[in-house]
């Protein structure tokens, strides 16, 4: 070992460790002085890029500002008075804020208990919760009432990451009453923005407003179909966000105010439409009250109704199974898409064809109960018959075999072409989605559709409103206002006053329909409701009566002694849903299944001695339409003559949105 | 040691001592921990809430510590412990691999109880006194011969290996290059330095490809510019490369970074919080501290040139090398020129740990500054 230890000392160079540490410690220093000067310069670097492209300005401002919309307050609806028929208001709510709660099985079960909402409310609650932004509030339960809310706010402290807000709402003050004709909003859909994607132009900008949580678009009724008009221009603000999108600040110079949409003046009143659906209790059907000289539209029922408050932050599935499942189909528009055969109140139409065909006034038929025809016996209501009939008498009574045989004077072509002239199997727009033709057949298109020509059958049965043909209320209103103003084409309208919308003309005058042949029939009408034997004496009795001085029609009371009744003049029908067997004939209707029974329609106008106001009635399956729809129709058409809306001064829009306007601010 | 010793070394008084500390340094530390609380004042948003205050108490605290450290203890006393403390280090660490507590996915906790440690920290100070003490006894002459360059590798390697395996990349390539620097300055022979490069080189790649994890890789890869994947792995360097690229000359001002007051920036007040100074106070406020560190290791480096002893050059000049790693991969880190290994900024950087750990080192290099004139005494103790 030592000899090796001596060879190694004498071998190796000679070194002094400390000479080589100065050495290198400089050395390491000058390594360490360039390390640090290359990250300087990298940082200068980095900025003089930016100086350059402005890409990390670019960056960091992107990352900070978000452009978040305000959406428009929406415009308000009116009915023709003024009365605020769906408006925006406050809606109180309670939202969680998922990244500040810790046990949110715990901490929504509390909710759940201070609402008295149940366990399975509470775990539907989370799961839907937790689909959206941790940072953000996301909605756990809206439309609180103000006790409900306050019992929320009274025990947040103990709630970490709950909070108690308030957002603006689609509010519909009357719930069920206009639920069809206005509709209601509703969150779009991922099939909303993928319309709005389609429009190269301003689709990215539309589908960016959509995707707002806060936006709500028209989803039926005239919400849906006056969507342009009511939803105005969207606002935006440019905010402050940190990393998880919360809002920090806002840069208020770059803000755009949203423009509130304008509002809408119905045409119907809100205290008739009240009274109608009132009306209808538990049945389902139609009502629809007209204007006979300028088409505004009273009424404009559908019954049962809906809620349509529980659509507009999205229906439970319970309550929209509700509805959906219910046979009476509080859904559906029945005014515009229930499409009903509309037996005997057709027989006007059938009348004034015949009339046309030469028929003469003194044209008498003998009902015995029942017609032979082509081989089969069709039979008239009044199974005993009705003896000797013309034309008067036969509407008065609504005998089945006069226009079994007057159909077949008259002929298919001609009454198809007079039931158009009156407004049946027309499309009228009154601005609402979803609007039915019904169907008035003739030959051609029988042949067309049912590949077999006509038989004269079909023409019998034609003269009682029965067959392949059906007519919407609305249409059945149309019919008789243009019975009640003489055969002027009035065209019915649901908006009075908005955007675009113009006061229209006087209707025109129905070519070949001659004055002499229309009073023919309005007599007959008369006669339904004010003569003995007429099908509708008893609802056609108003029990109202005249004032000599102003006209306006008041209730019977002894001072009135003397003064003048107050008429109408209508029509019953009462349609067959299905052919009845001979099981089923014969039997009270009442133990007949509810589809099953026949539908019970009334039309009329009045007042009869200066008309202004035309009522179609339709009750589904309701029975007998003298007992059913014409107690209806009496309640409306007596209501409606009261209060003459048509006389009062009708709300102006400017006037309205001004003082809604001026209100919000 | 006896209790005289402790107040009169070399015939100066406790006070004496006091006055000749090396108040340069210690003016340049609490500089830079002014800044610390400074910046987590700001990470707080402008409150004083428990960060900056706790930072504030930690570091005064562990000075007033380390300063009676270094009047109490002189050069020999780290002579002295030198490789005992290293053995224990080792020991802790081999206790970490065998029972230690996985946190946020990696091994490196020892539970005592109440105390939790982290004995790779230890192993930072550690490696460099060992390493010192190695060539302090070391005949010159040999450090040039293979044979004595196999005892510190091993010693190097050893400690490299386990904090790897935990896994801490960052902490493993402190303790590698801090002993590399002693070794380097101890006086390896340059034909070994230059065949050592080739095998790091060599090294690296085999790293790369089998004893990387792939969260590591990962980082290297979108560093490479080989993978892009902005919200991966590369989000923290490119919102870092924004805050510092759109922060200009002066900054967006103290309170003002609205990369970091908005959270875009992430850890900002550990690994990333020089990115916060310069997007608040610019590349001048950039330069400013790194000019503060600069200062610092200066001042270390002057240490170990004055020191008599090789032992003491060797050890402040290992602690000036750490410390010098530490700043130049943190902030190469923030700006995109290394991949992110988690390594924060000294006594800047949120988080107990490093901050004794540096702190410690300086209770050392003051102590050999006080007592430079000591020769160190070859072969007392042994």
């Amino acid at each position: 070992m030592s000899k090796r230890g001596k060879k190694v000392g004498s071998t190796l160079p000679k070194r002094d460790a400390n000479v080589i540490f100065s050495r290198r410690a400089a050395l390491m220093s000058f390594v360490g002085a360039g390390v640090m000067g290359a990250i300087l310069f990298r940082m200068a670097q980095l900025q003089a890029e930016n100086l350059i492209s402005q890409q990390y300005t670019a960056a960091a401002d992107e990352n900070r500002f978000d452009t978040r919309i305000v959406p428009p307050p929406r415009g308000v609806i009116f009915d023709r008075f003024g009365t605020i028929l769906a408006q925006t208001s406050k809606d109180y709510l309670v939202a969680v804020i998922q990244n500040d709660v810790d046990d949110m099985e715990e901490v929504v079960g509390r909710v759940a208990t201070i609402l008295g909402l149940d366990s399975e409310w509470a775990r539907r609650a989370i799961i839907r919760v937790r689909g959206g932004s941790r940072y953000e509030p996301q909605p756990l339960k809206e439309g609180l009432t103000w006790e409900e809310f306050n019992a929320i706010n009274v025990r947040l402290p103990e709630l970490r990451g709950i909070v108690a807000t308030s957002a603006d709402v689609r509010a519909y003050p009357y719930d069920v009453v206009y639920a069809h004709p206005i509709g209601y909003v509703q969150k779009p859909t991922q099939r909303d923005v993928d319309l709005a994607l389609e429009d190269p132009a301003a689709g990215a900008a539309r589908a960016m407003y959509l995707r707002n949580p806060q936006v709500r678009v028209g989803k039926a009724g005239l919400e849906a179909s006056m969507e342009t008009v009511l939803h105005g221009d969207a606002g935006w603000r440019k905010v402050i966000v940190n990393a998880r999108g919360v809002e920090q600040g806002e840069d208020e110079t770059e803000r755009r105010e949203p423009v509130r949409g304008s509002g809408l003046v119905l045409t119907l009143d809100h205290e008739l439409q009240r009274t109608a659906m009132q009306n209808f209790g538990e049945q389902a059907g139609s009502a629809v009250v007209m204007d006979i000289h300028n088409g505004d539209m009273l009424v404009m029922a559908s019954a049962p109704g809906f809620d349509p408050n529980l659509f507009v932050n999205g229906i439970g599935q319970a309550d929209f199974d509700a509805y959906n499942l219910d046979e009476k189909k509080p859904l559906y528009h029945k005014t515009v898409t229930g499409v009903y055969a509309p037996g005997s109140t057709f027989k006007m139409i059938v009348g004034i064809a015949a009339k046309q065909a030469g028929v003469e006034d003194d044209w008498h038929v003998s009902c015995g109960g029942g017609f032979y025809y082509g081989g089969r016996t069709f039979r008239c209501w009044q199974r005993n018959g009705h003896g000797r009939v013309n034309l008067h008498n036969a509407l008065k009574v609504s005998c089945d075999v006069y226009f079994y045989q007057a159909a077949l004077r008259a002929g298919p072509e001609r009454i198809a072409a007079v039931s158009r002239q009156f407004g049946l199997g027309e499309v009228f727009d009154v601005s609402v989605p979803n609007i039915r033709a019904g169907l008035i057949p003739d030959p051609v298109w029988w042949r067309e559709n049912r590949g077999e020509p006509w038989t004269g059958g079909l023409t019998v049965n034609y003269g009682i409103g029965q067959g392949a043909m059906g007519v919407t209320p609305l249409q059945l209103a149309v019919m008789a206002a243009r019975l009640g103003n003489n055969g002027h084409a009035v065209v019915p309208r649901l908006v009075r006053d908005a955007p675009g919308v113009r006061e229209p003309g006087p209707a025109p005058r129905m070519n070949g329909i001659e004055a002499e042949h229309l009073a023919r029939v309005r007599d007959g009408m008369w006669g339904v409701c004010n003569e003995g034997g007429g099908t509708a004496r008893r609802a056609g009795d108003l029990q109202l009566v005249r004032h000599p001085e102003t006209g306006a029609a008041v209730e019977i009371t002894p001072e009135t002694r003397g003064w003048e009744p107050v008429q109408i003049a209508g029509k019953t029908g009462t349609a067959q849903v299905r052919a009845l067997t001979d099981a089923l004939r014969g039997r009270h209707y009442s133990t007949i299944e509810w589809r099953f029974r026949d539908n019970a329609l009334f039309c009329c106008f009045g007042p009869w001695h200066e008309p202004r106001y035309a009522c179609a009635v339709v009750v589904e399956h309701g029975g007998a339409g003298s007992s059913v729809a014409g107690p209806i129709a009496r309640e409306i058409m007596r209501a409606t003559l009261m209060r003459d809306p048509s006389r009062r001064e009708p709300a102006r829009l400017a006037e309205l949105d001004a003082a809604i306007a001026g209100g919000r601010a | 040691m006896t209790a005289s010793a402790l107040f009169s070394s070399g015939g100066n008084t406790i006070f004496e001592r006091f006055r000749k500390l090396n108040w340069q340094i210690i003016t340049v530390l609490c500089a830079i921990a002014c800044v610390g609380v400074m910046m987590h004042f700001s990470v707080s948003s402008g409150a004083w809430t428990d960060m900056p205050l706790t930072h504030g108490i930690r570091f005064a605290a562990a000075m007033s510590v380390i300063l009676i450290a270094a009047l109490v203890l002189d050069a020999r006393f780290w002579l002295a412990i030198a490789y005992p403390l290293y053995a224990g280090a080792l020991l802790l660490l081999v206790a970490v691999e065998l029972f230690g507590a996985t946190r946020m996915g990696a091994q490196r906790w020892l539970d005592l109880g109440p105390l939790s440690l982290q004995p790779s920290e230890f192993m930072k100070i550690a490696i460099v006194l060992a390493l010192a003490r190695y060539y302090h006894q070391l005949d010159a002459r040999k450090t040039g011969t293979v044979l004595w360059i196999v005892p510190p590798f091993l010693m190097i390697a050893a400690p490299v290996g386990l904090v790897m395996h935990q896994p801490d990349l960052g902490t493993a390539m402190l303790i590698l290059m801090a002993g590399l620097v002693v070794m380097f300055l101890g006086g390896l022979l340059w034909r070994i330095v230059a065949a050592g490069a080739v095998v790091a080189v060599g090294g690296a790649i085999f790293a790369y490809t089998s004893v990387l994890h792939q969260y590591q890789r990962d980082r290297v890869n979108v560093f490479l510019g080989i993978t892009d994947d902005p919200l991966g792995a590369g989000y923290h360097v490119l919102q870092s490369k924004i805050a510092i690229g759109s922060a200009g000359l002066f900054g967006r001002g103290y309170l003002q970074g609205t990369q970091s007051q908005l959270d875009f920036l992430p850890e900002k007040h550990t690994d990333f919080i020089f990115t916060m100074i310069v997007e608040e106070f610019g590349l001048l406020g950039g330069f400013l501290v790194l000019g503060l560190f600069a200062a610092l290791m200066g001042l270390t480096m002057q240490v170990a040139l004055r020191a008599r002893s090789l032992f003491g050059k060797l050890a402040a000049a290992g602690v000036a090398a750490t410390v010098a790693c530490y700043v130049f991969i943190n902030t190469a880190m923030v700006i995109g020129l290394v991949p992110v290994v988690g390594i924060p900024l000294p006594i800047i950087s949120f988080g107990g740990t490093a901050m004794l750990t540096v702190l410690a080192a300086y209770a050392i290099v003051l102590s050999i500054d006080l007592h430079r004139d000591q020769h160190g005494a070859r072969g007392w103790l042994w």
